[in-house]
């Protein structure tokens, strides 16, 4: 988990050499270098190494506990490594305190997860207006800007419903018009579709994917199913806490 | 984020409303008690304030002007009705400008007389020469609230002439009326040197004292209801965690996070202090009732001030938002969620030390004798009992523990083995769920079988059964100290004239009820040897260096054997020895039925000839019989009393009736903290139910019958509930045959009937309270609910 003081980064590890990706003259927005974390005794993460350009779609894949889930936490500034460093637009993310990482997250990420951690005493205009208000949006602008997602969605007509009242897909759908509300810079998603069936999940990428080429955005995606993989413009593999890299990106 | 905050409060659903008026009710309960506790304490500065103009001529008390006044004679004295306790003033004005004692208009003529309203009652409601016969003139009016201690005080304020004042003993002109409590014992300054030695029947005082208990009260009170308010915020706690942590993954701040949860509790304190106030003025009326200082209060008296008010108005919401505050502190709420929850530490055995060693110091002062000094007693006594208090508390979880162990280690029920579990994992959430009824259990045991054994040992704690029902006016008075109770004697007192008693003890002899009358005469000269029973040993003789002779007077073997209880004369004698001072002297704390008094030489045909020391009636114990003669004593203004005829029967009425009030102070205690304790427990319940719905939804899904899970669920709370109270209880017992046998000096008295019914009759409601949250258990964990949410 979190770890609220961190001392200064140590040094990179032997071995795991770093990827960059091969996509010449566009601007690296993240990157991770010689990345450390563990939980308790167990290592999740052993000097992982990624950069991400702008408006790429990169797919993460690996086994269940390889450490994917821990490197997207690490790159979005959830978790910070114990050891290596985490840039974003060439500014050090990982020794950031608490309160900068969270306006970060707030200001200029976008996240999807797999339950769509969803506020179930909102409603989903209310739930998609959250990162606006918490900015400390107005009331009646955050709720317009809301509001404007749910057609782009397909999401018309359940503005009041409660997380508990939407079924899987539209509660994903939900949050990722909670995602892109803001203009994120990057959306984090981790396993978007884990829990929806095959058409749904279609649906949910197919937005997802649209959404983020026509604003620019870059995303970085965790999963492990290849259909989602499908959408991405590169695939990375993360094993046993390092990542390496599958030939072959999309044009 | 406040406005958003709010959002949450009122749009949670039927969950979240649920928990905010559960919350709210507990913290309404907190506010109505503390305001009440408060309010009780300002209660009991008044009472003690009004209790001033009855020490007015005391010689502790400043003399008013010397000049400008018309003097007002005033002679306090004491009075009893069936053991109640009435204070008697007798006033004569002198002039226009005679002070006036403070609920009345103007002061009474010859021939009238103000009586409180209860004392004025009881005269309507009781034969006249019962009662009222002792009082000359008629009633005139009411005594005002603002004078009386309570509604219950028993007053009376009696016009005399200025004449019959001036030759009264123990009379006193004054030119002010008293503003001053003085504590008792009275303190040595003589502010007026020419005032009177003299404490009154109903002193005040003693708010050290009165401070104590209430401390105690509130505790036993306000611990249950402190933890039924920390167990409530539990509630849905796994919904808002996961809220909070939804916010914190799109970027809200733990600041942020922590004014939204601090918004949220506010709210509930806020409701919570508005109801707490309408349950203090709903209940004010019923709580002025409970004899907190063994009396009843005036309910206007509980008052709360401004600074009060405010003080809780504002505490209460800021005291909520911190707590709020500080709890966040100990859970690590990130965007992933609640920080992994891992198995606390188990508590260790040494948590029992405090509680073996609380006992072990009560064990120590048993054998070894407690410490001669009252502050040393107090103080041996206050730690042992603190060291056990909290060693119950420090203890509880160990002990809970070690049950769910043994029992998960026996148990081949499937329910039975989860209960066990989850009690074993967590003892202290098990266990905090009833401490406060540990507390509110042992306070009351302890408090109860103390005042249920001081009730049996006062019995013969002065006297024997069969003296509790002898009537005696005491006349005369060798040197003594006076002392509490009704008037008191002043130096000495000298006999009173032969004649009027054979035809006053023919009057109390045609009393029905009335067994016998034994006049003891004066002899002047005539001793008891000191060594006769030892009664020179106690110093009532003339000089105090040892076993001197003590005073006797002459009683007639014939009287005598008409009041066996005062002993008997010996084979072929007409006269015997008897102490002077009777119960005021040698007679205190003794035993006579068995005493065999010397032989005197006086001729029995000469005893009419001789003066009164004391007139002595037995009766039957009836009220009638003891009330009419005491009547017929005070009226008889030829033996003016150094004290009110009494009876030990009296005494022991007087101190019963203060340690039965304590003991309905603790049966109120008994009767609201069971309640408030199973309440806790049900909202814990409700709150480890919202935790655990998915896996017992699922275990149903899988064939587990609802029984199994009801199990589950009932074990949970009524093994730590039924542990905890044998604990408390047992403990409590031997806590207080400790301190019978040490402070006491008494075998410990099994408490009545009414502490067990009300005690089980506690646990049982809290029982039922545990079951009634079964149907919660079958909504929660119906199929719908293993659904992807």
């Amino acid at each position: 988990m979190d770890r609220p003081h961190r001392g200064p980064a140590g040094p990179a590890l032997a071995g795991g050499t770093p990827v960059t990706a091969d996509r010449t003259g566009t601007a690296k927005i993240i990157e991770a270098r010689d990345l450390v974390k563990s939980f308790g005794e167990t290592p999740a993460l052993r000097g992982a190494s990624l950069t991400v350009r702008q408006g790429e779609i990169v797919a993460v894949m690996g086994p269940s506990g390889s450490g994917k889930s821990t490197l997207l936490h690490c790159l979005a500034g959830i978790l910070v490594p114990e050891q290596g460093e985490v840039w974003f637009g060439g500014q050090r993310l990982d020794t950031l305190s608490d309160d900068r990482r969270s306006a970060l997250r707030r200001d200029r990420f976008g996240f999807v997860f797999q339950s769509g951690q969803l506020v179930p005493e909102l409603t989903a205009e209310e739930n998609v207006a959250l990162p606006l208000l918490l900015s400390g949006t107005r009331r009646g602008p955050a709720m317009r800007a809301a509001r404007d997602w749910f057609g782009a969605l397909g999401l018309d007509g359940l503005e009041q419903r409660r997380s508990g009242e939407l079924s899987g897909g539209q509660a994903q759908r939900v949050a990722l018009a909670r995602g892109l509300v803001g203009g994120p810079e990057v959306l984090f998603a981790d396993e978007p579709t884990g829990s929806l069936d095959s058409v749904s999940g279609e649906l949910v990428m197919d937005l997802l994917t649209a959404a983020a080429r026509e604003h620019g955005t870059t995303v970085v995606l965790v999963t492990h199913d290849a259909r989602v993989v499908a959408y991405a413009d590169r695939e990375v593999v993360v094993r046993d806490g390092k990542v390496t890299t599958l030939a072959g990106t999309r044009p | 984020m406040i406005p958003l905050g709010l959002r949450l409060v009122i749009s949670g659903g039927r969950e979240a409303v649920t928990r905010l008026v559960i919350l709210a009710i507990a913290v309404g309960l907190g506010v109505g008690l503390l305001l009440t506790a408060v309010a009780a304490t300002n209660a009991v500065s008044t009472w003690n304030a009004r209790h001033a103009w009855f020490w007015t001529g005391n010689t502790s008390v400043a003399a008013g002007p010397a000049a400008g006044v018309a003097p007002l004679w005033w002679h306090p004295a004491g009075d009893i009705f069936h053991g109640q306790t009435i204070s008697r003033f007798e006033v004569a004005a002198t002039g226009a400008s005679s002070p006036v004692p403070p609920g009345i208009t103007h002061d009474p003529g010859p021939g009238q007389y103000y009586a409180s309203p209860a004392l004025a009652a009881l005269l309507r409601s009781t034969p006249a020469d019962q009662l009222a016969n002792r009082y000359p003139g008629r009633l005139a009016g009411t005594i005002g609230d603002a004078a009386l201690p309570s509604p219950a005080s028993l007053v009376i304020i009696i016009g005399r002439t200025p004449a019959q004042l001036a030759h009264t003993p123990d009379s006193v002109p004054v030119t002010s009326i008293s503003t001053t409590v003085l504590g008792v014992p009275q303190p040595p300054a003589e502010a007026n040197p020419r005032g009177l030695t003299y404490t009154p029947p109903d002193p005040g005082g003693g708010a050290g004292a009165t401070d104590l208990i209430l401390s105690v009260v509130a505790l036993a009170i306000l611990a249950p209801v402190l933890i039924f308010i920390a167990t409530a915020t539990r509630l849905s706690a796994a919904r808002r965690e996961e809220r909070f942590a939804a916010m914190r993954l799109v970027g809200a701040t733990r600041r942020q996070v922590s004014l939204l949860a601090a918004t949220e509790s506010t709210v509930a304190a806020a409701l919570g202090m508005a109801a707490g106030f309408g349950i203090f003025f709903l209940l004010r009326v019923p709580v002025a009732g409970i004899p907190f200082i063994g009396q009843p209060f005036f309910p206007a008296e509980l008052t709360l001030s401004l600074p009060d008010i405010l003080a809780v108005a504002i505490g209460v919401p800021v005291a909520a938002a911190v707590a709020a505050r500080l709890a966040l502190r100990r859970v690590h709420i990130s965007p992933l969620g609640v920080a992994r929850r891992q198995t606390p530490s188990p508590p260790r055995a040494w948590r029992v030390v405090p509680l073996l060693a609380g006992l072990a110091e009560l064990g120590f002062w048993t054998i070894h004798g407690h410490p001669a000094s009252i502050p040393g007693q107090i103080e041996a006594f206050e730690s042992s009992f603190a060291l056990i208090i909290a060693g119950l508390l420090i203890a509880g979880p160990w002990l809970t523990m070690v049950a769910a162990r043994g029992m998960a280690r026996w148990t081949s029920g499937p329910g039975t083995l989860i209960a066990a579990r989850r009690l074993a994992d967590d003892p202290r959430a098990a266990f905090r769920a009833v401490s406060g009824l540990v507390l509110a259990l042992f306070i009351t045991t302890v408090a109860v079988v103390a005042i249920t054994t001081q009730d049996a040992k006062n019995v013969t704690r002065w006297s024997s059964a069969a003296e509790t029902d002898v009537l005696t006016d005491q006349v005369s008075a060798s040197n003594q100290e006076p002392g509490p109770g009704p008037g008191s004697s002043r130096g000495t007192a000298a006999p009173g004239p032969a004649a009027p008693a054979a035809p006053l003890t023919a009057q109390l002899s045609g009393i029905s009820g009335v067994q016998g009358v034994l006049v003891v005469r004066a002899d002047p000269g005539l001793t008891i040897p000191g060594t006769f029973h030892g009664f020179g040993a106690l110093g009532f003789g003339a000089d105090q260096g040892g076993p001197s002779p003590v005073p006797a007077g002459v009683v007639s073997c014939a009287q005598l054997a008409t009041v066996p209880a005062l002993g008997r004369c010996p084979a072929g004698a007409t006269a015997a020895a008897f102490p002077a001072d009777g119960f005021n002297g040698p007679l205190f704390g003794v035993d006579a039925t068995t005493i065999t008094w010397p032989a005197a030489t006086v001729p029995a045909t000469r005893l009419d000839t001789l003066g009164v020391d004391a007139i002595n009636v037995a009766t039957d114990g009836t009220e009638p019989a003891v009330e009419q003669a005491r009547t017929l004593l005070e009226n008889a203004s030829a033996y003016p009393g150094v004290s009110t005829p009494s009876t030990i029967g009296d005494l022991v009425a007087k101190d019963n009736s203060k340690n039965n009030d304590y003991q309905q102070l603790a049966n109120v205690v008994i009767l609201i903290s069971l309640p408030i304790a199973g309440c806790t427990l049900a909202a814990g319940i409700a709150a480890g139910l919202a935790d655990r719905k998915r896996p017992f939804s699922l275990l149903r899904l899988t064939g587990a019958r609802l029984a199994t899970l009801r199990r589950v669920v009932a074990l949970e709370s009524a093994v730590p509930l039924l542990a905890v109270a044998a604990v408390a209880i047992g403990t409590g017992f031997a806590a207080a045959a400790e301190y019978a046998s040490v402070a006491q000096h008494y075998s410990i008295a099994a408490p009545g009937v009414a502490y067990y019914l009300i005690t089980a009759g506690g646990i049982l409601v809290s029982l039922g309270i545990i079951a009634a949250t079964f149907p919660l258990l079958t909504r929660i964990t119906g199929p719908e609910v293993a659904r992807n949410e």
